[in-house]
């Protein structure tokens, strides 16, 4: 720990840097894994993977996380080793550097939570330390036809990454930058350069030069872009980019690129600068209405005024609100390829665990979802993935028997629907969901149809399972899934065949608004209000009523009083408002009221039962001629029926309405 | 004013650097996210000190040193590396490449203060 540096200023950024640099810890090592799959040593994905490592121990070490420190040194040396051979790495490493990965990851979180942070595991330690890379000839480094001086700032596995991309017939372009003061004032800097050569294909190293005086970059790339992009990107004449060629023909065995490492969510949303500027750029135009707003009423005060002016103002802010609104509700979003990046991770877990080769086929695209249905709808895909890999799949052996691959295969597709609705389909090559088999258990008949089958299979606790695996056994079940995906406003469709697989649909609003809310009953019905609506909840006494004396009207409908907190405050008799009788029996308990505030002005409503607290996706009930004063919106408790939200101020407000009206 | 560089691929240790040296005064920080930053801010702009990582993307602090060393205009310039890699072959190259000063992460704000005073107060 530094004394005098105050950690606690900087321990946000450390948490966000060491999530990203954990979230590319993990993916590299899943590219190593698929490299290591083909036999073939991933140089580049090594290199990066040692560099997150350092950096993230670097900066433990300075907020003194000691247990962190120690287990990304181990993972580091290994790391340092298998760069030096060229990114060979032993047969049983990355499952060890997976479980050191996560013990970090387990560190990074108590240190978010302000918990101790555990020393690391001894046994993982001596486990990484006995590893040992083999130093041997580095392989598939043919000869590359490059300036001496070039060459020798290339590392050995650099060289070996040139070489391979070559010999797969990518093109190599060594293109050079001249950085000057007028460039960078005009954003043309070795960063920005770097990174549109980068999109071009894979940047294999820049190497810095000084040539009498003047300073230059060389950039050295594997592409198949054209020669005319890429000097357009490094804002380069024709005479800067030179040909990099194998001198001679190596028949390396062709390997695809390396993934590019993405960055995995956490509590906070990463935004496209691009997307705030847009929301800032809105607000503007609130402002400038604003004033506008300002002038029409001083006109009117002035007695010069136009109402029809004004409203138009007003009209025209109704719609910047709306824009603005939209603005913000952009900038939540989130990329589904972004929630699916820990997939390949939780599906080799289980394939590991379960012994069954697994295929999975990731097809996120670029539909985008709202930050909180994300995180909703995460475990509802893992349910889904261990559903597939533990219940679906086949063992190797039997599936080899009916003529199936050994590898099983899960494809996950996700489109979006005129940007309202996302649909995301799990899909296997299994042995298809066992219809007698579900109705045995549930003692239910067979199911005909799919949209039976779901509701066998959605029964809580049904499983078809006889023995619990070591993973399905845990977490959510099918009847978790379901609701979730009620709650979010979605739904879950099945479709099965017997002998060739199963696939699941879950469709989910792009973004929804969720609330906390009290849950209760009145006039036999279920209803939700949100509960920042409500002040305060309390049984009825009826000791406390006061029935209002003849004639003395409030807001010119006659209503009871109630004694609450030293105030006398209007009791609205809720069943009734709506067109409800009693509830059958509710006068053996004590009926409940519900105290909301309009403005400084407070109200109680009487209704038969609370029910309890959870929180609520609300729909907002946008069709006119469905829309009333004093219903908010709907929603789905989980159970597949709507259940109103109400707005109790806007209801009482539309009573006083009717009884003058009366 | 003395312009003082400060590389480091991470964010929040350039920003623990800068607040380390902070009470220093009399200070004007440039912050530069990689070693080809670096190279490029020094060759548009002269800096009296150059605080630099060893472990960045694309190319390393020692390469950076080695670089600036090989210039003229340069070879003068103060660097302090900064770095994790607390072994003393990372040192011994550190310094022969030219570095002046190394100093190993985690460090407290008053070593590396004393450094850059050290440093400052050498050359003039």
């Amino acid at each position: 720990m530094s004394d005098g540096l105050d950690v606690k200023a900087f321990i946000t950024g450390y948490l966000a840097e060491a999530g990203e640099h954990l979230s590319s810890a993990n993916a590299l090592l899943m590219a190593i894994d698929a490299s290591q799959k083909r036999r073939e040593s991933n140089p580049k994905a090594v290199r990066e993977l040692f560099r997150a490592l350092h950096t993230l121990k670097g900066l433990s070490a300075m907020v003194g996380a000691e247990g962190i420190v120690d287990i990304t040194h181990e993972l580091e040396t290994l790391l340092r080793a298998a760069d030096k051979a060229g990114g060979r790495l032993p047969q049983n490493a990355v499952d060890l550097m997976l479980k050191g990965v996560r013990a970090v990851e387990e560190r990074v979180a108590a240190l978010g939570r302000g918990a101790e942070v555990a020393p690391a595991p001894k046994a993982l330690i001596e486990e990484l330390s006995s590893l040992n890379v083999d130093e041997g000839s580095v392989a598939g480094t043919a000869a590359i036809d490059l300036a001496p001086e070039l060459a020798a700032k290339l590392s050995v596995a650099e060289h070996a990454q040139l070489a391979q991309g070559l010999a797969r017939g990518q093109k190599g372009r060594a293109v050079e930058f001249r950085p000057s003061a007028e460039r960078a004032a005009a954003g043309i800097s070795i960063t920005s350069v770097r990174e549109r050569v980068g999109k071009l294909g894979e940047l294999v190293k820049v190497v810095p030069r000084a040539a009498g005086g003047a300073v230059s970059f060389v950039l050295i790339v594997l592409t198949t872009a054209t020669d005319e992009a890429l000097c357009e990107a490094a804002a380069a004449t024709k005479e800067q980019l030179t040909p990099i060629a194998l001198t001679e023909t190596a028949a390396a065995a062709a390997a695809e690129p390396v993934e590019d490492a993405p960055v995995q969510h956490r509590d906070w949303v990463r935004v496209e600068v691009q997307r705030l500027d847009d929301a800032l750029e809105r607000l503007s135009v609130l402002v400038v209405t604003r004033s506008k707003l300002d002038r029409a009423v001083k006109k009117l005060e002035a007695g010069v005024g136009d109402l029809r002016a004004l409203k138009a103002i007003v009209a025209e802010n109704a719609r910047q609100l709306r824009d603005l609104r939209g603005a913000i509700m952009r900038a939540r979003m989130v990329r589904v390829s972004e929630l699916l990046e820990r997939a390949p991770l939780i599906v080799r877990g289980l394939s590991r665990a379960s012994g069954k080769p697994v295929q999975l086929d990731v097809q996120a695209g670029d539909a985008e979802l709202d930050k909180t249905v994300a995180d909703r709808l995460f475990p509802v895909i893992v349910h889904l993935l261990r559903n597939a890999v533990d219940h679906a799949l086949e063992r190797p052996e039997d599936r080899k028997a009916i003529g199936k691959p050994e590898e099983g295969r899960i494809t996950i597709t996700c489109s979006d629907h005129a940007s309202r609705e996302l649909e995301l389909r799990i899909s296997d090559d299994g042995r298809g969901i066992d219809r007698q088999r579900v109705a045995r258990r549930a003692g239910a008949p067979v199911p005909q149809t799919d949209a039976e089958l779901l509701e066998l299979i959605c029964r809580p606790g049904l499983s078809t399972m006889e023995v619990a695996t070591q993973t399905s056994g845990r977490g959510i079940g099918m009847d978790v899934v379901r609701k979730t995906t009620l709650e979010l406003g979605g739904e879950l469709t099945v479709s099965s065949t017997p002998g060739s697989g199963t696939t699941f649909t879950v469709r989910v609003p792009l973004s929804v608004t969720i609330v906390d809310a009290f849950t209760f009953v009145c006039g036999g019905e279920t209803f939700v209000v949100p509960v920042s609506a409500v002040d305060d909840l309390t049984e009825l006494d009826r000791t406390q009523v006061i029935e209002p004396p003849e004639g003395k009207k409030n807001g010119g409908a006659r209503v009871q009083l109630f004694r609450h907190r030293g105030a006398a405050i209007p009791l609205y008799p809720l069943g009734a408002m709506l067109g409800f009788g009693a509830e059958p029996g509710s006068e053996h308990e004590r009926p409940k009221v519900i105290v909301t505030r309009k403005g400084a002005e407070a109200m109680g409503f009487q209704v038969d039962r609370m029910v309890g607290k959870q929180e609520i996706a609300v729909r907002p009930v946008t069709d006119p001629l469905v829309m009333a004063a004093g219903v908010a919106g709907s929603t789905d408790l989980g159970d597949g029926r709507p259940t109103l939200v109400l707005d109790l101020a806007g209801l009482a407000a539309r009573h006083s309405l009717r009884k003058v009206m009366q | 004013m003395e312009e003082v560089l400060v590389v480091d691929d991470s964010k929040v240790m350039r920003d623990m650097i800068v607040a380390c040296l902070r009470p220093h005064g009399a200070l004007n920080f440039t912050q530069a996210a990689s070693g080809l930053e670096a190279i490029e801010r020094l060759s548009l702009k002269p800096y009296q000190l150059l605080v630099l990582d060893l472990n960045m993307p694309d190319i390393g602090g020692f390469e950076v040193v080695e670089f600036v060393r090989g210039q003229k205009a340069l070879e003068k310039l103060p660097i302090i590396v900064v770095t994790t890699r607390g072994d003393e072959s990372s040192k011994k190259r550190a310094l022969d490449s030219g570095a002046s000063r190394f100093v190993t992460k985690p460090f407290t704000p008053e070593a590396l203060l004393s450094e850059v005073r050290a440093l400052l107060s050498e050359r003039s």
